[in-house]
């Protein structure tokens, strides 16, 4: 039944196996067996000026069995690694979903299920990732797969040669795990990269095949981007050297979206290396694009109080504080009280965005940092 | 109505002389005379007035008059006992001789009573020695047993019966007597007015079996009182049965022997062998006095002064009190009381509101005791937490008193315990127009929530009359009071004692009941909605000992409420309330870390299975040792299962008089409701 295991397999077998002992050890001596699971939020993690991304800090909650509050959850963890070991020892992979599944049963003499639902699965994975310092593929789990790519770059995924200048008009789906062992880049005559927000807007630029024309990896994380995609950006941009640019929509969630990528996020922020591209650029949109293309009153959408709320709160955080551009910037969104999607600039021409709007911008460097 | 003005218009509807007509109403004419009137007016003798106001005495109905009846006769005979120090023996017989007539026969073990008191004490109202003096007794006013005789002869037409014996070698007396209401005098009817005199003999024996007397034959003296009465015999709240088992409560020396109409025998025993001190006799305080008593007293003295006559007459009051009482009052210590006139008497009293004067002593009171109250309260209400306090003597309008409180915490029911006999002859003997209403005023302490609660629970009817039940319905409302939980439909159960007597009625206007519900058991751990009685399977027991015990009226069933008792009244609750909280919060405390020991149970088999999946490790081996962490951390869950039913090492932390048992324990010696 167990495969051989690689090297990687065998260090996170290590880890999960040290953490079972501890729980042997500490029955052994008639002792509370707990865990240190390091603190996932905005508490725990800092911006690394030097690196530029944000880090992890030290703090840790301590998740005991023989507590009423955390019985619960320390048992889950239990059940997240015991499912992983599975997982290796078999050489299989599966996605959070499944995992949910293969753990979920109802605890024996009661009628209570381990998991209630997905939504009180997915935290213990995070907690086990951090908990066993592992990264969730290493634990052969991965998310759910969102995310296309196009553009003049040859890969081999899992050994098969893929061209992503041939996709047609459905793309490459970027896998939820692209580390060098899954994909390989073979050769490419990319000069940039550019990221947008959402299919729609992806479907626009593959369709006028603007990367063909401008030389570039064409990516869309669907909305926020899953880590598959974050970290296919990533090893693009550091092994590839290819500058990435994000076209995103002019809201709080646009600018959010530039700050996951550029600076790393709070909930992952333990992968912030390996995610994180400090030198992602804002291409757009800008808030002061209504005026300087001359957009019509139809396309504005009010800005609500979550918006509002949340944009104070993106101007706030240390990476944007200090950045006069930045603070102009989502001052002049919440002046002008409305946001602006990509798909706004359609109003002008259907492929304005992609004949004038993105090659202006990258010809005169015009961009947020 | 006011006197008409006569300048102002004549009051419309007045007692005016024209009618809406304007005719003139001719002059009423004379109906009677003074002279006439004269002729019809007379002495009301008390026996008479009595008798037409039977309720005042509690003959209000026929089940009324059943309890009063004993309730009379027990409480003269207690009376009798213990203030000749004798530990008391009851022997309480109640027989069914026809269609709503019962014949009552109490005997006791008592001194026994003189030939010659005999008709005076069961034959005349208001004759008896408790009313003069100021001392703790259950009886005050002297009317009571007479009254049950009264209310026998004019409900029957039977005399009252009494055979008494002072001592085994002396004769005993057979006296059958009425009273002559008109007159209020005792009339003896047999052995011409003599009664008959029964020898310690083999004759004696023979008379007694001649003449139909009921008697214990292992007393050596006492005395036994037989009435019958129309009367009616039904179980429940207010019922004779409550009343012997209250008594039993508060009276842990007694011995009852109740034998009852279907011929069902019960026994309370004795808890102590201790006789209650004997309680002294005190003078009146002057606080206590009015001023009509005051001006009869110093009208009836014998001392030759007035200083004399208050040091004399009065309790707390020295030589120098008496002299500054009468500077106070403008009145020479030296006077002569016989001289002392109404304005005199009236300065006196001014006098003695306004100096002070110290309070009265108070060991003319003795209270139950706290031991005692948890050893009467253990033997006839079942629970698991016990709790009493009592509180020092206070002084209320110059009468000593003492507040003295008992609690019963948790134990089955009184609708738990009975049988499915039981419970069908409760139904057939009930009254009650509907079931809901039978439930509540059958069982203590079952509110009006529970009850709904037991017929949903029985599927049977809230409208039924309880006598028309099948017996099909019968089987599931039995089924339906054993398992339904309604501890918490349950209101507190409240028991009130006056000098060790239970005081079954008016709840509602007695200082104890409001006293009850003034306080807020809430921090105590027991439910309560805002003025009324905590919710929760609690009995409370309150007892009020006190030379004079004011009575809301003369059927002696609620305490006026005096600031000072009710005071009193509250601390005592207070005192054992706290306790009750310390041990509920204790028991939650407990009950939580049997929960948490239940949740980590549910998760240890997974944790074990887990890790053993992971690193192959011996899951039972893991799995036990698990438990034996999760048995350490929630010890004390543990400590309280392995030590129920024996007190626990906390003990200190309730301050004394406490007593927790296990619960099915103190249930054996369950009385039937």
């Amino acid at each position: 039944m167990a495969t051989k295991l690689n090297a990687r397999d065998a260090k996170t077998m290590k880890r999960i196996g040290e953490m079972a002992d501890g729980v042997v050890e500490a029955a052994g001596k008639k002792r509370d067996p707990f865990v240190d699971v390091p603190t996932r939020s905005l508490s725990n993690v800092k911006y690394n000026k030097a690196r530029r991304f944000i880090e992890m800090g030290k703090a840790t909650n301590r998740r005991h069995l023989f507590n009423l509050s955390q019985a619960k959850s320390y048992m889950q963890t239990m059940l997240v690694a015991s499912g992983a070991t599975q997982l290796i020892e078999q050489g299989k992979t599966t996605s959070i979903r499944g995992l949910f599944y293969l753990l979920k049963h109802t605890i024996e003499g009661t009628k209570e299920e381990t998991f209630a639902d997905q939504g009180e699965c997915d935290p213990v994975i995070e907690d086990c990732e951090v908990l066993l310092n592992s990264l969730r593929e290493e634990l052969h789990l991965y998310a759910q797969k969102k995310g296309d790519m196009v553009g003049d770059i040859v890969l081999l995924d899992r050994g098969d040669e893929i061209d992503c200048s041939r996709m047609g008009s459905g793309g490459y789906g970027i896998p939820s795990i692209v580390e060098p062992e899954a994909i390989e880049f073979k050769r490419t005559s990319a000069q940039f990269i550019l990221h947008v927000e959402k299919d729609t807007v992806w479907q626009r630029f593959n369709e006028d095949k603007f990367w063909r024309k401008h030389k570039c990896i064409l990516t869309h994380g669907g909305g926020q981007p899953p880590r598959g995609v974050r970290r296919l950006l990533h090893r693009l941009h550091n092994e590839l050297k290819l500058p990435i640019y994000c076209l995103l929509d002019n809201d709080p969630w646009g600018y959010y979206i530039y700050s996951v990528i550029k600076q790393g996020s709070i909930n992952l922020a333990y992968e912030s290396q390996r995610m994180a591209i400090p030198d992602a650029k804002f291409l757009g949109i800008r808030s002061k694009d209504f005026e300087e293309c001359k957009l019509s009153d139809s396309v504005k959408i009010s800005l609500n109080d979550t918006d509002r709320k949340r944009a104070k709160q993106i101007a706030n955080y240390p990476w944007f504080a200090h950045k006069p551009l930045w603070q102009k910037e989502i001052k002049r969104l919440l002046d002008n009280g409305f946001k602006l999607e990509v798909e706004a600039l359609i109003s002008k021409d259907i492929s304005y965005v992609t004949e004038h709007y993105t090659p202006q911008r990258l010809k005169s460097k015009e961009w947020l940092d | 109505m006011a006197t008409p003005n006569v300048e102002s218009p004549a009051p419309v509807g007045s007692n005016g002389s024209s009618n809406g007509n304007g005719a003139v109403v001719a002059r009423p004419r004379r109906r009677a005379t003074a002279q006439s009137m004269a002729a019809g007016q007379r002495d009301i003798s008390v026996s008479e007035f009595f008798a037409k106001n039977r309720h005042l005495l509690g003959f209000d109905n026929p089940r009324k008059a059943l309890l009063t009846t004993v309730k009379e006769a027990v409480d003269n005979a207690l009376d009798a006992c213990e203030e000749a120090g004798i530990l008391p023996e009851i022997w309480v017989h109640i027989q069914r001789v026809g269609q709503d007539r019962y014949k009552v026969g109490v005997q006791d073990n008592g001194p026994g009573i003189l030939k010659k008191q005999i008709p005076l004490i069961f034959g005349k109202l208001l004759y008896g020695s408790k009313f003069h003096r100021m001392r703790m007794s259950r009886g005050q006013q002297g009317i009571g047993i007479s009254a049950a005789g009264m209310h026998g002869l004019l409900t029957t037409g039977k005399p009252v019966k009494i055979m008494s014996k002072v001592s085994r070698r002396e004769s005993a007396h057979y006296y059958e007597i009425q009273i002559d209401t008109k007159r209020n005098l005792p009339e003896i009817l047999n052995g011409r007015g003599e009664g008959v005199e029964i020898p310690p003999n083999g004759l004696g024996e023979k008379l007694i079996e001649k003449h139909g007397i009921e008697w214990e034959e292992t007393v050596e003296h006492g005395t036994r009182v037989t009435i019958e009465l129309e009367a009616r015999y039904q179980r429940g709240r207010g019922s004779v049965d409550e009343y012997l088992e209250e008594t039993a409560i508060a009276n842990p020396h007694v011995a009852i022997h109740y034998t009852d109409p279907d011929d069902d025998k019960r026994d309370y025993s004795r808890v102590t062998d201790q006789l209650p001190p004997e309680p002294k006799e005190i003078k009146p305080h002057p606080y206590g006095v009015e001023l009509g008593r005051l001006v009869t007293m110093v009208h009836d003295t014998a001392a030759p002064t007035i200083a004399q006559f208050l040091i004399g007459s009065f309790s707390r009051v020295s030589a120098a009190i008496a002299k500054r009482l009468c500077d106070a009052a403008k009145i020479s210590p030296r006077a002569n009381p016989k001289k002392v006139g109404r304005q005199e008497a009236d300065q006196l009293y001014q006098a003695i509101q306004k100096t002070k004067i110290p309070a009265p002593s108070t060991d003319c009171i003795v209270p139950i005791g706290e031991e005692l109250i948890l050893k009467g309260l253990r033997q006839v209400v079942p629970g698991e937490f016990y709790a009493a306090a009592t509180r020092p003597p206070a002084v209320y309008r110059g009468n000593p008193f003492q507040i003295e409180v008992g609690l019963a915490y948790g134990g089955a029911s009184p609708v738990a315990r009975v049988s499915r006999e039981g419970l069908a002859e409760l139904l057939e003997e009930s009254d009650a127009r509907t079931l809901r209403q039978f439930l509540i005023s059958s069982f203590q302490g079952l509110g009006a929530d529970a009850a709904d609660k037991i017929l949903a629970s029985a599927n049977v009817g809230i409208r039924i009359s309880p006598a028309k039940l099948k017996s099909a319905d019968v089987d599931r409302l039995h089924q339906a009071l054993q398992s339904v939980n309604i501890s918490e439909g349950q209101s507190m159960n409240v028991l009130r004692y006056a000098n060790r007597v239970p005081l079954q009625f008016q709840a509602g206007a007695c200082a104890i009941t409001q006293t009850v519900m003034g306080t807020n058991w809430r921090s105590y751990g027991l439910n309560q909605s805002r003025g009324s009685l905590p919710g929760g399977p609690v009995t409370v027991m309150v007892h009020m000992a006190s030379v004079w015990v004011p009575f809301t009226n003369e059927s002696k069933e609620a305490i006026a409420s005096y600031p000072e008792i009710q005071k009193e009244l509250r601390l005592a609750l207070q005192s054992v309330g706290r306790k009750l909280g310390m041990y509920l919060r204790r028991r939650l405390h407990v009950r939580h870390e049997g929960q948490r020991r239940q949740i980590f149970l549910r998760y240890l088999g997974e944790v074990a299975s887990a890790v053993s999946r992971i690193n192959k490790t011996d899951r039972d081996k893991l799995y036990d040792q698990l438990l034996e962490v999760a048995k350490k951390s929630t010890a004390k869950a543990d400590l309280e299962l392995d030590d129920r039913g024996k007190p626990i090492e906390a003990t200190e932390d309730f301050g004394d008089n406490v007593i927790i048992v296990e619960p099915p324990a103190a249930a054996t010696q369950a009385a039937k409701p």
